[in-house]
């Protein structure tokens, strides 16, 4: 199991000028790292709707990557995102599911199908070739570069352990986080 | 009735980069000729949350999307719609189909209850809206975009039969 603290510690060291799109329970630490204009919090914005919209992001900007932090309940909001992607391939995006089983943000109410789905097959099962799952920190400091520069769409999972974050609080509302978004990527609003 | 390409002349006027949605018996032949126009990239969705979620990330990063759903769609779009369009404040115009216009005459012999939802549903999300019924309505895209970008949050333009 992956420690999502230390993976998102990585994650950050590693970083230049890719867009993260992050929602539930990463958004709060994955702001404690880095939280500037190219960092979206994916949330007040509909459960399960971040990876779709980071999708929207990547293929307006095909010169920038997007790397998208979705949680596994997320990604069930949404499956039909993953067949979304890959009827329409983009080489810029990476999508990175969290499973961990629970809703965590929530108080750790299970998933439908805690412990019996697997992400990486669903996806594969979507139509999309360039698939991995991560279950410890050696095979993460190994693929920690993939998810930077690795031809896309990527879905790379990561088996994580249980946590305890509370209910995401972004420092400012989600309108001006969408526009300090769009006025970094386009220099408009 | 209302021309697929008296449409696209209307979106090509207002710079749209993308569609983004689900055709249905209404919307197949303004997608029909779409899928042939190689200056708008039709995106398709699996569900029509992910519509609303796809557009607002191509307006963050500078393009100009469209989103064509069937009302059905939208009633099932509601909180995506909601936490992107509408909360990041996305000018966006939304073409939808009307389906069941027609069943809300008195005489129609079975009410489709998403057309009687439809309307309310615009007011009660605070969603501005016009109907074209006729090429002579096209104007109404143009004002429909004119009308996002003063209020910068999503509006509607609805059709209530099928594209030709």
């Amino acid at each position: 199991m992956l420690d999502k603290y230390t993976c998102l510690k990585k994650m950050a060291a590693r970083r230049t000028d890719e867009v993260i799109v992050s929602t539930m329970s990463v958004a709060m630490p994955w702001a404690e790292l880095s939280d500037g204009p190219l960092d979206f919090a994916s949330v007040e914005s509909g459960m399960g709707h971040a990876a779709d919209f980071a999708y929207g992001l990547a293929m307006a900007r095909p010169e920038r990557r997007v790397i998208t932090l979705n949680g596994d309940g997320s990604t069930l909001m949404c499956l039909g995102t993953l067949v979304t992607m890959a009827q329409r391939p983009l080489p810029n995006f990476t999508l990175v599911i969290t499973d961990n089983g629970t809703y965590e943000v929530t108080g750790n109410q299970p998933v439908p199908g805690a412990g019996l789905t697997d992400y990486a097959a669903i996806a594969r099962g979507a139509g999309l070739q360039r698939v991995h799952t991560i279950e410890d920190e050696e095979q993460f400091d190994q693929m920690l570069p993939l998810h930077f520069e690795g031809e896309g769409p990527l879905v790379i999972v990561w088996k994580i352990e249980r946590g305890n974050e509370p209910v995401p609080k972004p420092a400012l509302p989600i309108h001006e986080r969408a526009h300090r978004l769009r006025q970094t990527l386009v220099g408009t609003d | 009735m209302v021309h697929a390409r008296g449409i696209i002349e209307e979106f090509k006027k207002q710079g749209v980069t993308h569609v983004v949605g689900i055709p249905d018996n209404g919307s197949r032949g303004l997608y029909e000729v779409l899928w042939e126009d190689p200056e708008i990239e039709v995106v398709l969705v699996s569900r029509e949350g992910e519509a609303y979620a796809l557009a607002s990330g191509l307006y963050l990063g500078g393009k100009q999307p469209l989103v064509l759903i069937q009302n059905t769609g939208f009633l099932e779009a509601g909180d995506g719609f909601r936490g992107t369009a509408y909360n990041m404040q996305v000018p966006l115009v939304m073409l939808m189909g009307y389906r069941g216009y027609k069943t809300m005459q008195p005489d129609a012999p079975r009410l489709d209850t998403v057309a009687s939802f439809f309307e309310p549903t615009l007011k009660a999300w605070d969603i501005p809206y016009t109907i074209l019924h006729t090429d002579d309505d096209l104007p109404q895209i143009a004002a429909a975009f004119q009308k996002v970008a003063e209020i910068s949050k999503p509006a509607a333009v609805l059709f209530t039969e099928e594209i030709t």
